[in-house]
């Protein structure tokens, strides 16, 4: 009589598991991030937003005019990095660089920093191009390694671009006796 | 007194003379470069200088973008297009960056006068056969307005009137 009723109770757990574990997994893999797209996709402008997506073995950048695909196995290369901007930027920004007594100038101590995720990738005639996007921070590491997962090549090591939470606990569990 | 005029007037059409003939020949000589229907781009090298690979990349696009915007050539090829190879009168653009200096957006907006971004890239065009035709040392900036990937901008739009002033046959012409 016991048995059984462990039996179910352990089934019952791997069921819980097994349910919330099948959902995070797909929506990783269709998770949209915002970004900023500052240079390279053909027919998408300059400084467009829009959204990125990583899922069924391409690279998907939507905005309200235009669209653009890249698949993960042309991509040669996924750097990551991270850089800074004014809090009040574009044409707002620039016009509060005319504000008096230097309150334009006070203005641009504020700023807000950025990931960036540079890819370069190659079209079906070999030519090589090279595409930039800013989104928010920590949010170029996780887009890399699905790319990476997905077929892309990167020359710097995930390990290293990383965090590194995880990586280190493995090593940590591996070290031990 | 009026064979010194003479002489005078001699002495001044003889110095004109010199003075202008050079200029004559200058405006007359060939081109020293041949004209071109199509350029191919390859991607930027910068092997002395560590340079950012955003930088790298925007360098390269914006050189393409400019290309294509400014006119003249048939087609504008990226690196590794296969299409290039069938192209005669293909000139090539290798460029190499000297010199970089990562410069602060918020120093230039701050202070006015510190925080220029400044990019030096030697720019050399070859035929199709690797024979130098055209070398060049352009520089790129940006010193008020704009972030860093801004003088990316600035040198691509040089090298692309470079190339445009010396393979784009003129109309005219």
């Amino acid at each position: 009589m016991r048995w059984p009723s462990w039996n179910v109770s352990i089934g019952f757990v791997l069921l819980l598991f097994s349910a919330l574990a099948v959902p995070s997994l797909a929506q990783q893999a269709t998770d949209r991030v915002n970004v900023v797209h500052v240079v390279g996709l053909r027919g998408v402008k300059e400084n467009a937003k829009g959204t990125l997506t990583v899922e069924n073995g391409n690279l998907r950048f939507v905005d309200s005019k235009a669209k653009a695909v890249v698949a993960t196995t042309a991509i040669e290369d996924v750097v990551t990095g991270n850089e800074s901007q004014r809090m009040i930027h574009g044409s707002v920004g620039t016009l509060t660089m005319f504000a008096p007594y230097g309150g334009g100038r006070f203005l641009s101590l504020f700023r807000s920093k950025l990931d960036t995720l540079t890819i370069q990738y190659r079209d079906s005639d070999g030519g090589l191009h090279g595409a930039i996007f800013t989104m928010a921070v920590g949010k170029a590491e996780p887009l890399k390694k699905l790319l990476v997962a997905q077929g892309a090549h990167t020359s710097t090591p995930l390990q290293d671009s990383s965090s590194g939470s995880t990586p280190k606990t493995d090593a940590a569990r591996e070290q031990k006796p | 007194m009026k064979t010194s005029i003479q002489v005078f007037g001699a002495c001044l059409l003889v110095l004109t003379i010199s003075l202008a003939t050079p200029k004559w020949r200058v405006q007359a000589a060939p081109p020293l470069v041949s004209k071109a229907s199509a350029i191919q781009v390859l991607m930027i090298q910068s092997d002395e200088i560590k340079l950012p690979v955003e930088f790298q990349i925007s360098l390269y696009e914006h050189l393409i973008q400019q290309l294509e915007k400014k006119g003249g050539f048939q087609h504008v090829y990226r690196d590794g297009d296969k299409n290039a190879a069938g192209v005669a009168d293909l000139v090539v653009l290798h460029s190499t960056v000297r010199g970089f200096k990562k410069g602060s957006e918020m120093a230039r907006q701050v202070t006015t006068v510190t925080g220029e971004t400044s990019i030096d890239v030697h720019c050399q065009f070859t035929d199709k056969d690797g024979k130098s035709v055209l070398e060049s040392d352009l520089n790129g900036k940006v010193m008020f307005f704009g972030g860093n990937l801004r003088a990316t901008f600035d040198f691509a739009k040089k090298a692309a009137k470079l190339a445009h002033d010396n393979f784009v046959a003129k109309s005219g012409s």
